[in-house]
């Protein structure tokens, strides 16, 4: 009986294989070359990713994570729980055995994600590194790698790697499940053994892809350690945040204004439906009402609360992302909303409260404090600043956008008087357009000539909102036009409020055309930021991704109101190769202000 | 021979399908299992558990847990909808039972009209167990990590064995003494009962049991109870006014086939599983006067197991076996739900700034004192 169990199983097994062989007598049958076949490529797959897993320890001391590399210049991403307790300057150690020293380059304190550069050993070696993959690609059932330093058991850093199904995707875990302040949204669970130390390492998929960051188990009575429910970050939220993280930015997570929830809690099926807003929040501003459905927000089919909190956690604070709405049986409708600071409802734990590790991740014991990192090469990589992990790599992610922006002209030669003349075209009105932007004078000011003469002194005392917004209906696009003028002829120095890199962020160019988009969320470019700000005015100015060239700019006047909205487009040579926009539309609120079409520059 | 194609067995990982994903198979059993929520959520009971249906009215097969003594079952399906369900019946020999889902406007009798995707359990039955070295998936919702639609978790292990259960619930004895499957994955988690144990193309290979300790190695179990399984149990029965012993032949799918029609009767059980007083420490507390008042020992009862065992007065307890203890009442209900005499608990205590662990082995209590203990004085 027994025997025939053990037959008929064999069987089941033998699915895709055909024939195996039930005594060792037989011959070896064709199943085992393809039992070869798929050992040999998963060896091969985990050798190429395995120099690329590092171990992360305090300087000097022991290791208490891992980690994994991501590009050539030695940019490794781990938790944030991780680096916490290790401080800015740690060391990595890579699984050819040696200890590189580290700096802390970018966070996110509540998604647990935290970005590291390993200095190289010699200036410019390249360190092996892994691809990104797609985890919204990921399926439940699908096979999984996790790798890492677990009970900081390798002491040359070799990294172990466990082997299991993914349990499942789109996990919300919430914050105060754990101690601490993170909250793990739309997260890969797997059954893959993850056990202290491996807080921080890599998820792969069986392409050897990087699906997710380790971070957490659920352990509940059990002691710490693997118990069959472990948790990565998704690379797809992580990607949303990379861009920051590069800059250097401590990141902070998003609130949509309004509290999104299930209509009816006990009933068959869910319906989520706006539960609250806030007046003053962009949500509410795009016409969204308190107990509209919400049926798609960010691209996600809005089904539970768990889903909604998922995305929003997926997002970083200011980005734009594209909102479907139904009031009552009316048409559904497609808006973009700015998501923003967690409003203090929603906020978690001050960051002067003890952040404990959460869960059981980086190896127990005491951190014991390692010799002083001053000496450290990677000490000349940090500057801190508030608002900032390391203001060292701002400046570098910001001078690249910067420079890269440069090969579409150098403004700096033309700092003087810009004219431009051309027609104008506001839908029902047409007609001839000519502006002018004179900062060298001893008075600066935006004339701008539609029919009517508009003229903004931008610094004139007594300036009231309403003059600065001038044209009415516009979002004060004179303002823009002085803010843009400066931005590319002074630069920096001309911003004595504040000049940085603001992490990427999508950006939705309208149809250059004008005609209707099919939605909102296809206009998407993806998009690097600079934010400025002279004297009262915020300008976010919109960088692509692809080519380095500005895309487009938004002017905020105050905070908590919609901004003046440029989207620059058709760049011609101006005169002496300097690329210049020769269609600008110019948007407010949800409405097209207009475009200005402009023929001739004349730059002094 | 059985040897050599035990061995053949255990390089099964290799195979060629073996680097498919179950990504399909998953999306599919998915469909055929519910999330189950009942009595529950306070100390080490869980108000979640998970289900397996059965029929496309939407009769549901779990384990017999605490969860079901309510009236307010709830399930969610697959698709996010939530339903109400009652237990139909339970049979604790197989610590099984069978609920159904009640769909308004219907009566009890009638089809629900749900048409839902189900596992045919009569089928499943009469396919061949098993054999240690198979490849299994487990669907549960351990955790409660899913909710409304949200998919179960799902786990790959192997079967380790099929065996008899030697395990026990608390301290008591498992009421189900038949084969189990063991497994090596850890699907035995909280929440998880009821889920289903498949083979690695879906096929309904048992139910995902309880949360269990065997009482031999302290270490947790996972197993579930086979869609075949079978007891014989030796039941005492009143006939006229004689008690008579009768063996009963008591089979899973004989119990699913008519309790999903009404028709089946438990086995009468004899064996009452009374929650006793707990295990006795000999540790007076401080006077209990606050809804949650720490457990700071006040006083040792001298010879007792707990001065034996090394506590101290002003001992704070903080964890008993691993669970925090938030006040002298919650450890009191913990002695009372968990242990009995005979029983060792391991408690952590706070003796000034160290943490310290006691283990307490536990004792019968003492008669009780004849005269009523005077009160204190009123304090001035």
């Amino acid at each position: 009986m027994t025997r025939l169990f053990a037959f008929s199983s064999a069987m089941i097994l033998a699915v895709a294989a055909c024939l195996i062989p039930c005594a060792s007598a037989q011959p070896p049958a064709p199943a085992e070359k393809a039992v070869l076949d798929a050992e040999a490529e998963r060896v091969a797959v985990v050798a190429k990713i395995a120099p690329a897993v590092c171990a992360v320890c305090i300087y000097g001391g022991q290791a208490i994570g891992s980690g994994v590399v991501i590009d050539p210049e030695g940019y490794a991403l781990t938790n944030h729980h991780v680096t916490q307790p290790a401080g800015s300057i740690m060391q990595c150690g890579l699984a050819d055995g040696l200890l590189y020293d580290a700096v802390i380059v970018g966070q996110d304190k509540i998604g647990d994600v935290a970005l590291v550069k390993l200095i190289p050993k010699q200036e410019g070696k390249p360190f092996p590194f892994v691809q990104l993959g797609d985890s919204d690609k990921v399926r439940i059932g699908d096979w999984s790698l996790a790798m890492g330093n677990p009970f900081s058991i390798a002491l040359d850093f070799t990294p172990t790697v466990t082997y299991g199904l993914v349990s499942g995707t789109n996990r919300y875990e919430p914050m105060g499940s754990r101690p601490g302040i993170s909250e793990y949204t739309d997260c890969i669970q797997v059954d893959t053994s993850i056990n202290p130390g491996n807080s921080g390492g890599p998820l792969f998929n069986m392409k050897g892809e990087l699906i997710g960051i380790n971070g957490r188990i659920n352990f509940e009575k059990r002691v710490r350690i693997n118990s069959g429910v472990g948790y990565a970050i998704s690379i797809n939220q992580i990607k949303n945040f990379l861009g920051h993280f590069y800059a250097g930015i401590d990141t902070d997570h998003a609130s949509l204004g309004a509290i999104v929830g299930t209509a009816d809690e006990s009933s068959d099926l869910q319906k989520m439906v706006v539960k609250q807003l806030l007046e003053d929040s962009d949500v509410a501003r795009r016409g969204v009402l308190e107990a509209d459905r919400v049926l798609n927000f960010a691209g996600r089919k809005m089904t539970s609360a768990n889903m909604y909190k998922n995305i929003l956690g997926t997002l970083p604070r200011d980005w734009r992302v594209p909102l479907t709405a139904q009031t009552g049986n009316a048409r559904p409708r497609e808006v973009l909303v700015r998501v923003q600071n967690i409003t203090p409802g929603e906020k978690p734990p001050a960051p002067g409260t003890p952040p404990m590790p959460p869960g059981p991740m980086p190896v127990p014991g005491p951190a014991p404090k390692g010799p002083t990192t001053s000496g450290s090469p990677a000490a000349k990589f940090l500057k801190q600043k508030t608002g900032y992990v390391n203001f060292y790599f701002n400046e570098v992610q910001r001078d690249k956008v910067l420079a890269a922006a440069r090969k579409h002209g150098d403004f700096t030669t033309v700092a003087g008087a810009w004219t431009a003349e051309g027609k104008y075209d506001l839908g029902e009105r047409k007609g001839d357009v000519k502006f002018e932007i004179n900062e060298k004078s001893a008075d600066p000011f935006v004339k701008l000539g539609m029919n009517i003469e508009f003229a903004l002194h931008p610094f004139e005392s007594g300036l009231t909102p309403r003059a600065a917004a001038e044209p009415i209906g516009s979002g004060g696009l004179m303002m823009a036009l002085y803010h843009y003028h400066r931005f590319l002829t002074v630069g920096s120095k001309g911003f004595e409020g504040e000049f940085v890199h603001a992490g990427s962020e999508p950006f939705y160019p309208y149809p250059a055309d004008g005609s209707a988009p099919k939605s909102l969320a296809e206009l998407r470019v993806d998009t690097n930021v600079i934010r400025t700000k002279h004297g009262s005015v915020t300008c976010k100015w919109y960088f692509a991704k692809s080519d380095g060239k500005l895309l487009g700019f938004e002017t905020y006047l105050a905070k908590d109101t919609d901004p003046c909205e440029v989207y620059l487009h058709d760049y011609k040579d101006a005169g002496g190769g300097l690329m210049l926009p020769h269609r600008m539309e110019v948007r407010f609120g949800d409405k097209r202000y207009g475009y200005l079409n402009i023929a001739k520059y004349n730059l002094k | 021979m059985r040897i050599a194609s035990l061995a053949l067995l255990l390089l099964a990982p290799g195979f060629a399908s073996a680097a498919d994903p179950f990504d399909k198979i998953c999306d599919e059993v998915n469909t055929k299992m519910v999330k189950l929520f009942g009595a529950g959520g306070f100390s080490r009971l869980n108000n979640f558990g998970t289900g397996i249906i059965i029929s496309k009215d939407g009769h549901i097969l779990t384990v017999a847990s605490q969860l079901l003594d309510t009236s307010d079952l709830v399930v969610h399906l697959y698709d996010g909808r939530r339903l109400r369900a009652e237990v139909m019946v339970i049979e604790q020999e197989l610590d099984a039972a069978i609920l159904r889902i009640r769909v308004e406007g219907k009566k009890p009798e009638e089809p629900t009209g749900l048409d839902l995707p189900f596992f045919d359990f009569a089928e499943a039955a009469k396919r061949p167990s098993a054999s240690p070295g198979d490849w299994i998936l487990g669907f549960t919702n351990q955790y409660e990590i899913a909710l409304r639609d949200e998919p179960l978790s799902a786990l790959r292990g192997v079967i380790a064995a099929r065996t008899k259960l030697s395990g026990r619930v608390g301290v008591f004895d498992f009421p189900y003494n038949g084969d189990v499957y063991v497994v090596d994955q850890i699907t035995n988690n909280p929440g998880a009962p009821g889920g289903a144990l498949t083979t690695r193309d879906g096929k309904l290979l048992g139910v995902i049991g309880r949360e269990i300790k065997n009482n031999q190695t302290e270490t947790n179990l996972n197993y579930a109870i086979p869609v075949n399984a079978a007891v014989t149990v030796t039941v005492r029965v009143k006939e006229g006014d004689k008690d008579v012993e009768k063996t009963l032949n008591i089979s899973f799918p004989d119990f699913v086939a008519r309790g999903m029609k009404g028709e089946y009767k438990p086995a009468p059980r004899d064996k009452s599983v009374v929650k006793g007083e707990g295990g006795w420490t000999g540790l007076v507390f401080v006077p209990n006067i606050l809804s949650r008042t720490p457990a700071y020992v006040e006083a040792v009862i001298p010879d007792s197991p707990a001065a034996k065992a090394g506590f101290r007065p002003d001992d704070l307890i903080s964890f008993v076996d691993g669970e925090p203890i938030a006040s002298i009442t919650a450890f009191q209900e913990y002695l009372r739900a968990h242990t009995r005499p005979g029983t060792t608990i391991r408690v952590d205590v706070r003796r000034g700034e160290a943490l310290t662990t006691i283990v307490l082995p536990l004792g019968n209590h003492p008669p009780r004192p004849v005269v009523p203990v005077t009160p204190p004085p009123p304090k001035k």
